[in-house]
């Protein structure tokens, strides 16, 4: 067992030599090992995040002006392919297509080419580039109602696949370069 | 002490034949000498190995520190056992939300009934699902009475099943904007980077 050795005792007296009992001591690493073993979490989920871009309360303090709208990313999921289409309110600034991948065996859906060319096309057309620049692009999903949502969800993962930085209260935070909402007809 | 205090001798014991001083009983009389030098070490080598713990007490407190900071002491997240979750690599870590579950067969918010999956399909079409809006309401409301100084984030998240269609997804989401809860989020399972 452990002990402390701290040199011979001297004469007739007590040895100076103490042996530390360490068979507690390892039933309590062995109970607390136990104990966080069951308890641990081991799922690993995550979440994604979407923007139902509710327009909050006009402030009645202030002047209405009329802005020039923002350059908003159309993404069309269509049967063989993807539509990139920018628009500036009704006026399509650019349209890219990219090639829907076929389906293969495996169960995770990538569409990793998408994800490049919408980066290509951020650098192009993306409209909030600054660090201090909190705002996001907005990318608009339109989708077939029988999509199944494997699919949306592997759109969106190519979609955020884009990061730059921004500085938060909290210290400069990698954010997507787009905040998705759905195109509801 | 005196002498009729001592205790009597073997010969004037009545009691001599059953007490016996303390002492090794078992297989005494047998001269198994090679046994008790391997026990008692007065041979080569003693029989006895002491284990150096050291190493072992260094890699249990190693695992206690690694199982402490992997610790969440917010519990696990329960995930409808009918929903199974897509997979995708650009995620964020879970919040606390309210949860809305929405299988093949039914919608939940926290595990109670607020909608029918199937009826959507059916249907045909988007529309607002009024339970899961009263119910998410009501969540809401609950919130801002508890935490009035609060400003109320509007967070709820989706556990959708993979195979879920669009429509039903989109009338959710809608229903959910609708509710007070304009920042939907979409429960996935996460891969790995570059995987």
């Amino acid at each position: 067992m452990g002990g402390v050795d701290v040199g011979e005792g001297g004469g007739k007296k007590k040895s100076t030599n103490a042996d530390i009992n360490m068979v507690p001591f390892i039933d309590l690493l062995m109970c607390t090992i136990a104990f966080l073993l069951i308890t641990a979490v081991w799922v690993t989920n995550s979440r994604m995040n979407a923007d139902a871009q509710v327009p909050g309360p006009p402030n009645p303090d202030k002047e209405l002006t009329p802005q020039t709208p923002e350059k908003v990313l159309n993404l069309h999921i269509g049967e063989t392919d993807f539509a990139l289409v920018w628009k500036q309110g009704a006026t399509v600034v650019s349209e890219v297509r990219v090639p829907k991948p076929p389906p293969g065996d495996n169960a995770i859906i990538r569409y990793t080419d998408l994800g490049k060319k919408i980066e290509a096309e951020w650098n192009t057309n993306g409209s909030h580039r600054d660090p201090s620049d909190k705002k996001l692009d907005q990318a608009i999903m339109h989708t077939d109602n029988r999509t199944p949502f494997k699919e949306i969800i592997a759109v969106l993962d190519a979609l955020y696949a884009t990061k730059r930085k921004v500085k938060l209260p909290d210290g400069d935070k990698d954010l997507p370069v787009f905040n998705m909402t759905f195109s509801v007809r | 002490m005196g002498a009729h205090d001592r205790p009597p001798s073997k010969h004037h014991n009545p009691h001599a034949h059953v007490i016996h001083q303390p002492g090794r009983r078992l297989m005494f009389k047998i001269p198994l000498k090679f046994v008790w030098n391997k026990v008692a070490g007065h041979g080569k080598r003693s029989g006895n190995a002491a284990l150096n713990l050291v190493s072992f007490i260094d890699f249990l407190i190693t695992t206690v520190i690694f199982l402490l900071m992997s610790f969440s002491a917010s519990g696990e997240i329960t995930v409808d056992k009918n929903v199974k979750l897509p997979k995708a690599e650009n995620v964020e870590d879970i919040i606390d939300a309210p949860m809305v579950a929405v299988n093949g067969n039914q919608i939940l918010v926290d595990g109670n009934l607020a909608g029918s999956t199937r009826a959507i399909e059916e249907l045909g079409r988007m529309q607002k699902i009024d339970e899961l809006f009263t119910l998410l309401k009501n969540k809401r409301e609950l919130w801002k009475q508890v935490q009035p100084n609060k400003p109320f984030p509007g967070v709820c998240i989706l556990q959708v099943d993979q195979n879920v269609p669009a429509l039903v997804v989109k009338s959710v989401f809608q229903t959910a904007a609708f509710a007070g809860y304009p920042n939907v989020s979409f429960m996935v399972g996460k891969l790995p980077k570059g995987g």
